[in-house]
């Protein structure tokens, strides 16, 4: 069993990058209470559509969605594998997280760079 | 006092009252032991030291596991409920299956592992208290499986190391003797290894022997990082 996969390299790489963007998103999840519920009206969709002329709230914003993101999936690909019925189907486990972290990438940062 | 425990005789699992005399000093153990020569002979369990070194009588006293050679019936409230370990497959009453749990053990390579060793002139290995003290308390498993019997990725994956076999394997990676740590942690870093642990932290709590196996779990994420770094640039 662990011997057949002793040459994965994934996993140390993923437990890694889920701690950096944890400690990450503490930082800028905290910014974006602060700009988004701290101020009134911050939610509405002028003031909305005015932070985001602001290229810096951009790439605040796109990092906190590719943290988010890949915290988020990796987590889920990390429960799914902690089953039986995950590990059996690892690679089709592994394979649909990245393929579901880069359909939300792809969403957000589209959406994000309309305005 | 009431002793309810929990038997399975291979197809049944079913529940059994015995009545003990109990005086004060007297362990579980012991009250098995009367139960088996007094009552019913058909009562199964392991043991063997009788003093918390073997590790065989682990079992589920009250809900948490112990090892019955060690907990005195007069710290239990009545009845005393006693059942086997979780996440072990059970054989007879309160024996489980360790098959297993040795199998994943071995697989850590739970010993020295040198190439300069030679029987025919042995020389004395050198070290340091301070060497001694990195890996002292964790080479007091005794195996009894109480970690893993309430280890939450081990009720999920059957697969998983186990914090058992995690504790070897840190207990020879940090001996300054060992020199063959970069396999033991290539095991211990594949998917069925130290990534599967979410630091329930029941492990630690439950040891008899106070080892925090949690904590030798996460030394051994730190050393496997490192050596996934280390191999990724070639350094």
């Amino acid at each position: 069993m662990a011997e057949k996969s002793a040459k994965n390299v994934l996993e140390p790489y993923a437990w890694l990058l889920q701690i950096i963007t944890g400690l990450a998103m503490v930082g800028l999840v905290t910014f974006h209470f602060l700009t988004t519920h701290m101020v009134e009206h911050a939610l509405s969709f002028e003031s909305v559509s005015l932070r985001f002329q602001d290229y810096g709230y951009k790439i605040i914003y796109a990092l906190l969605l590719i943290f988010v993101a890949f915290h988020a999936f990796n987590g889920l690909r990390a429960i799914a594998l902690d089953t039986e019925f995950g590990m059996k189907r690892k690679k089709l486990v592994n394979w649909s997280m990245v393929v579901v972290f880069l359909a939300a990438l792809i969403v957000g940062l589209y959406i994000m760079f309309l305005f | 006092m009431e002793f309810r425990i929990r038997r399975f005789d291979g197809e049944n699992s079913f529940w059994q009252s015995y009545e003990v005399p109990t005086k004060k000093g007297m362990t579980v153990l012991e009250c098995l032991y009367y139960i088996r020569d007094n009552l019913d002979s058909t009562l199964s369990f392991r043991a063997s030291c009788r003093m918390g070194i073997c590790g065989s009588c682990a079992v589920k006293i009250n809900g948490k596991p112990k090892l019955a050679c060690e907990t005195q019936v007069s710290e239990l409230k009545n009845p005393i409920v006693v059942e086997p370990l979780d996440n072990f497959k059970v054989l007879k009453d309160l024996v489980v299956d360790f098959e297993g749990f040795f199998a994943k053990h071995k697989m850590v390579k739970p010993f020295i592992v040198r190439d300069d060793i030679d029987y025919n002139s042995p020389v004395e290995l050198i070290q340091t208290p301070k060497e001694l003290a990195k890996y002292y308390n964790y080479s007091l498993c005794i195996k009894c499986g109480a970690c893993v019997s309430v280890c939450p990725a081990a009720a999920t994956s059957e697969d998983y190391l186990g914090p058992a076999a995690l504790v070897a394997a840190y207990r020879f990676c940090a001996d300054s003797r060992d020199k063959d740590c970069k396999d033991r942690i290539e095991i211990i870093s594949s998917e069925r290894g130290v990534w599967r642990c979410h630091s329930a932290m029941a492990c630690s709590e439950v040891c008899p022997k106070k080892i925090e196996p949690a904590k030798a779990v996460q030394l051994l994420r730190r050393k496997a990082i490192i050596h996934s770094i280390k191999k990724l640039f070639r350094w």
